[in-house]
């Protein structure tokens, strides 16, 4: 299945999926939600991909939603919200790290891809903004992720004003990992995948799962998550091949 | 919705039972943790411990009035065995009232019967002094299915729906009655205390029929089952009759045994379909226990939303065994969200161990 708004490019262990619509900013429409669906479940599905890159064609990674798809006439109903939202979802459950590669503008829809990969690396020429604000609407779920990152106080006057958040005050408060020259952001992505070591998707799907879960569970309830989950990754290959390993090496001393 | 929203167009045309009406009841009395750990003049910490960390608030039981001392007297085997058959039909009976009420009918309505229940073994079964007490049709078809635990509600299910499949248009009734207050044995070990800080009393019913004139308002189609046994687990979750009394057991590494293989029959339950477990709307997965619910949910890859009525319906009636998915169910209907095409898949696990799954369609 060919893309429209997307490409998805596989090679091995790697994925990259390229926001693809270069003359309208990138901005979101309905179909890139769908195709941005379907690329997520097809990288779910083949089980070999361990690092997802999330970058854009042209100048600027997204403008955010595309207004021109809402009708002129009829107000438009919630699902497509609800949609979106599972796109994001889907993404930040994928098994696989997932890094989003920014340049130029990071608005809105945009900023809420962003904000669901595990990792932001963004050239000095990026900017970021959730400026639905002055539009008259909502951020998405960026309102419940955003706050996360970077504080309550900065996520309130971020998401009410609309402003725009320069590459270095974003690095500076926590809204991105890695800042790159203009022309770095190939190998900027590189370096910020080097750090991981050998990627065990279990581990990082369930590690990232207990991580964003632990501001909204007590102690005692997140005890009993860590332990199932642990459990389930202590069953894993990977990690019955890291203790058969870990003898042999004990055995050849 | 695309091609694989659709499982049930394989089936070649023959009609799928839908689950058309619910019923659920419980005895009058219901009691906090709190006030259970004082009746049963329960002062150890680690048991109390039990109780109060649970996630369960409360539990409707079925216990004898305190005596002099304020606390709740022994009860022996025939006493308990009394009130499961008393509860089972006084409850059961207005569990099976409202569900055919509901639809406008009557006992005399009801062409076949399944009866599950673990709580008490009667002879003549619980079916038969049911159908006597709720004046049934001399001609009612019946099956008990006794002792499967808490995975048993999906067994009648699968059991009531095959009954329906094979005689279009009958009224088939399915009956969970757990009145887990029978078994209730509680002598401040550690081994009774995880029990009985556990299991609370319910019965529920509902009523499957297979008919072309029926759409998916009317409820959901039961497409496929799917089920798992852990031999090797067989002692982990038993029933023991010691001292004249049946006590029952819970290895505490049940959870994680669970967790590590309820991906199976769900794969193989939804891979026969050419589903996922992302093309799944709803799940209806047993209150088992906090940890049960925490396995399933990281090894099924589960939010805390797909399990809000589990998690509710622990919190609100205790383990309620093999009625627990029905009143998950029941949740699930009145909260009025299914749409037509919606896939949902039940979960109950049990002694065996046993995993029982089942796919349904709106």
């Amino acid at each position: 299945m060919e893309f429209e708004t997307i490409r998805l490019e596989t090679e091995g262990q790697r994925a990259r999926v390229i926001l693809n619509r270069a003359g309208r900013g990138n901005a979101i429409n309905v179909k890139m939600v769908e195709e941005l669906q379907a690329a997520f479940h097809r990288i779910e599905d083949a089980n070999e991909v361990r690092v997802v890159v999330l970058a854009a064609a042209g100048p600027d990674f997204c403008r955010g939603i595309d207004l021109t798809d809402f009708s002129r006439e009829r107000i438009p109903d919630i699902h497509g919200f609800s949609r979106w939202e599972k796109v994001c979802r889907s993404l930040e459950r994928l098994p696989a790290v997932t890094i989003a590669a920014t340049d130029g503008e990071v608005a809105g829809g945009g900023l809420q891809l962003a904000l669901a990969c595990d990792v932001r690396v963004a050239t000095s020429r990026s900017f970021f903004h959730f400026h639905d604000v002055r539009m008259g609407f909502i951020p998405g779920m960026g309102t419940y992720r955003l706050a996360k990152f970077i504080g309550l106080g900065r996520a309130r006057r971020m998401a009410l004003t609309g402003r725009k958040v320069q590459a270095e005050e974003a690095q500076r408060i926590g809204l991105i990992d890695h800042l790159c020259g203009a022309g770095d952001l190939e190998s900027s992505v590189a370096a910020a995948i080097d750090e991981f070591g050998p990627i065990h998707p279990e581990a990082v799907e369930l590690i990232r799962r207990l991580v964003d879960e632990s501001y909204e569970n007590p102690w005692e309830d997140f005890l009993g998550n860590f332990l199932a989950a642990q459990d389930r990754a202590i069953r894993s290959k990977d990690f019955r091949d890291h203790v058969a390993r870990a003898h042999e090496e004990a055995g050849k001393k | 919705m695309g091609a694989k929203k659709d499982p049930a167009s394989r089936a070649g045309g023959s009609i799928f039972p839908r689950v058309v009406s619910i019923g659920t009841a419980n005895p009058p009395t219901k009691y906090t943790q709190r006030e259970l750990v004082d009746l049963f003049r329960c002062d150890d910490p680690v048991l109390t411990q039990f109780f109060t960390s649970s996630h369960i608030d409360s539990r409707h039981l079925v216990l004898p009035a305190p005596g002099p001392d304020g606390s709740i007297p022994r009860e022996d085997g025939t006493v308990l065995l009394e009130k499961h058959r008393k509860y089972s039909l006084q409850v059961g009976s207005e569990a099976v009232l409202k569900c055919l009420g509901a639809r406008g009918l009557t006992p005399q309505d009801v062409d076949s019967m399944v009866v599950v229940t673990t709580t008490g073994m009667l002879c003549p079964s619980l079916s038969a002094l049911l159908s006597a007490h709720l004046g049934m049709r001399r001609d009612v078809q019946r099956i008990d299915i006794v002792g499967m635990g808490c995975n048993a509600g999906v067994n009648g299910l699968f059991t009531a729906a095959r009954f329906a499949r094979a005689n279009p248009e009958t009224n088939v009734l399915l009956l969970s009655s757990e009145i887990c207050s029978a078994g209730y044995v509680f002598d401040m070990t550690v081994r009774t205390a995880v029990v009985n800080s556990l299991f609370g009393d319910a019965c529920s019913a509902v009523l499957l029929r297979a008919d072309d004139g029926m759409g998916w308002r009317d409820g959901p189609r039961l497409l496929d089952f799917e089920s798992y046994i852990v031999h090797e687990a067989a002692r982990d979750m038993r029933f023991d009759f010691e001292n004249g009394l049946w006590s029952f057991y819970l290895n505490r590494d049940i959870p994680y045994k669970i967790g590590a293989t309820i991906e199976k029959p769900v794969d193989a339950l939804l891979s026969r379909h050419g589903l996922k477990r992302r093309d799944i709307d709803h799940w209806l997965v047993h209150s088992g226990g906090k940890k049960v619910i925490d396995s399933v949910k990281y090894n099924l890859k589960l939010t805390d939303w797909d399990v809000r009525h589990t998690r509710s319906v622990l919190r609100n009636y205790g383990n309620i065994s093999s009625s627990a998915v029905l009143f998950s169910y029941q949740e699930l209907v009145r909260e009025v969200v299914t749409r037509e095409g919606d896939l949902g898949v039940v979960i109950a696990m049990g002694p065996g161990v046993s995993l029982e799954t089942g796919l349904l369609q709106w």
